[in-house]
């Protein structure tokens, strides 16, 4: 029998893919620029397994988008559909006997089922911090100050290219368990689920001035440097102690978030809760206008630990990477050399021009400068170069671009001190 | 999507058409284009674009952020449950989510049903048929199909049928009786959650405009 493999099991699986230069490139490079910041803030970066027994995820909604399978001893076990509850789990098993605050961070993908037809990925590339241990709201600021500074630091600016929705998700539940407390899960629910015509027509069987007030507060958006959002809410609100405090906590936010000068990237959203039940308080989501879907996410979740064995209040978030390549400006790439042939005098023309920092990738074919430019734009190289006597012919990679006769000190000046493509276009 | 950009509206083709251009007009946007040349499927007027598609496909383009804001009927959302948000009701386009069954058996599946048996429903909503069963403590094989559910059940194809009805008159064409009501429906308006966020002094501008252009009921 010699049968063929249907071809189709030699493709990656749906919602997987490779990622190949220079997107890969990009995203290594967005990578480790978010390293950078979050180290500059004093966080640590963990590793965790992709594994892990299913029974370490509680949320229903992250439980049934996990893909699933058993170990030897027929546990159940799943691939981490995101790294909070992982990190939350790292904390209460190996960090008991430090003292709290945890900051740690995390640079990894998860995975989640994706149907097909809806364009989703099935790995998703992350990169987050927790901050476990600490109820301050000056976490969740500096959390949020965090994740602005890192879109910041990738170039895009506020409030034209991107805002951090900020939330509360105990103001409207703390209001709701004061003014109508049989109805509030059901008032959550359709929150939780965007829908205010629920919300509205929930509220009609209320008394006016709660139905209102429970009408109104999910629909109170506004920029944060504006103060009309928090003072209509407080209105609202009236007495319910617990929703005095919630909305005491906010204020609070905003003034460290003003202090980190981050406040001109945040929009109060009293509708907004999270999506996950583990949120227990600020809730934020990172938008750009020209994605749909958000960017970035995250928000206090006291809850999540006691689970785990340990009462400790935490927050975080968790950036989608590839989302955020999406929107990110383009760059020019990093520059790169071919070298073409030569023998042993072109490898010593290679070691030279490595020595003066020029990123070189040496063929040690001699190939026609025709092949060498095609090579090089398949490896997004932006020049071409032959070894001679005292230097090296160099030539920007493109078609019947003209060689230059240059010593090794100019050469390393064009390539990495000018872009070429714009300069001989 | 764009913050500076125009404000990009999804209508949709088809029954609720009508309705949702009304209430566009109503809040003051310049409809009258869609009306003109029906095959368009992108126009663009004094600083809206609107584009034109199926129903279905309204909360695609607006979970996607393909399109701000789009209008489209609770009985779509409820069975593709995208992650939008739901901004108002038109209160127009009202129709009714039932469950029917042929005039000569209506008997046997209501039975069928009582004693917990499997029965076969067609449907062009797989997922709010099922729930409704399920809601039930019921078993139902579910057939999705995409039109004329009315068919399946003449022909053997299935007992029953979850589908919409406006005035009925489908149903008694093809003598179909009616056993449950499993919802009601009407159009909403709904938005892209960054939009939602990022303009919400447009959108909520508009919601405003709309429920003061909106006759109830």
């Amino acid at each position: 029998m010699n049968r063929q493999t249907p071809r189709r099991k030699f493709a990656t699986t749906p919602g997987t893919r490779d990622v190949l230069p220079p997107e890969s490139t990009r995203l290594l490079d967005v990578q480790a620029r978010i390293r950078e910041r979050f180290k500059l803030f004093g966080y640590g970066e963990v590793l965790t397994p992709a594994l892990e027994y299913s029974e370490v995820v509680e949320e229903p909604r992250l439980r049934d988008v996990s893909f699933k399978l058993f170990d030897p001893d027929n546990q159940m076990l799943l691939l981490r559909p995101e790294m909070t509850t992982p990190i939350a789990r790292l904390v209460a098993q190996r960090l008991r006997n430090f003292p709290p605050p945890f900051k740690l961070s995390y640079v990894l993908p998860v995975y989640r089922r994706a149907s097909v037809g809806r364009g989703q990925s099935a790995e998703l590339y992350q990169a987050g911090v927790e901050v476990v241990g600490s109820e301050s709201a000056q976490e969740d600021a500096t959390t949020i100050a965090l994740l602005v500074d890192v879109l910041n630091t990738l170039g895009l600016e506020t409030p034209d290219e991107f805002a951090v929705v900020l939330g509360q998700t105990a103001f409207y539940e703390a209001y709701l368990q004061h003014a109508a407390p049989k109805a509030a899960p059901a008032f959550l629910a359709a929150l939780a689920a965007k829908d205010l015509v629920r919300v509205d027509t929930l509220a009609a069987s209320l008394p006016g001035k709660v139905a209102a007030a429970v009408r109104e507060i999910p629909r109170l958006v506004g920029p944060a440097t504006d103060g009309a959002v928090l003072e209509e809410a407080a209105q609202l609100a009236g007495d319910a102690p617990s929703a005095v405090t919630a909305l005491e906590n906010l204020q609070e936010i905003l003034r460290h978030l003003d202090a980190h000068e981050s406040l001109g990237a945040v929009i109060l959203d009293l509708g907004l809760i999270g999506r996950h039940n583990y949120y227990t308080g600020a809730v934020f989501e990172a938008y750009s206008p020209k994605l749909g879907f958000t960017v970035a996410n995250g928000g206090r979740y006291d809850n999540l630990l006691k689970r785990f064995g340990q009462e400790l209040p935490a927050t975080g978030f968790a950036i989608y990477l590839e989302r955020l390549l999406s929107v990110l400006p383009e760059e020019d790439a990093s520059p790169l050399l071919v070298l073409v042939g030569g023998g042993v005098e072109g490898t010593k023309a290679a070691v030279a021009l490595r020595g003066a920092g020029v990123p070189t990738l040496h063929l040690s074919e001699d190939v026609e400068p025709e092949d060498a430019v095609r090579y090089a734009s398949s490896v997004d190289a932006c020049w071409v170069c032959y070894p001679t006597l005292d230097g090296v012919k160099l030539a920007p990679a493109e078609p019947k671009a003209g060689f230059e006769a240059l010593g090794i000190e100019t050469v390393a000046e064009r390539v990495l001190g000018e872009a070429p493509r714009e300069a001989y276009r | 999507m764009s913050v500076r950009g125009n404000l990009r509206v999804a209508v949709p083709k088809g029954v609720i058409f009508e309705d949702a251009l009304r209430a566009l007009e109503g809040a003051g946007l310049p409809v009258e284009v869609l009306r003109e040349d029906g095959r368009r499927l992108f126009y663009e007027a004094e600083g809206t674009e609107f584009i034109v598609c199926r129903p279905w496909d309204v909360p695609v383009y607006v979970e996607y952020g393909a399109a701000d804001i789009g209008i489209v009927g609770k009985d779509v959302l409820e069975e593709g449950e995208p992650n939008v948000v739901e901004l108002m009701d038109l209160g127009t386009g009202l129709v009714r989510m039932i469950l029917a069954a042929p005039a000569a058996r209506t008997e046997e599946v209501r039975q069928a049903i009582e004693h917990a048996e499997v029965v076969r429903v067609a449907t062009k909503f797989p997922r709010t048929a099922r729930r409704h069963f399920e809601g039930m403590g019921r078993q139902a094989e579910v057939i999705a199909l995409h039109g004329s559910i009315e068919l399946a059940p003449l022909v053997g194809l299935a007992e029953c049928i979850v589908d919409l009805t406006e005035t009925g008159t489908t149903l008694r064409e093809n003598n179909l009786i009616v056993l449950d009501e499993i919802s009601t429906s009407t159009a909403r308006l709904i938005a892209n959650r960054g939009a939602y966020r990022l303009r919400n002094q447009e959108v909520a501008a508009l919601v405003e405009a709309m429920k003061a252009g909106v006759p109830l009921g």
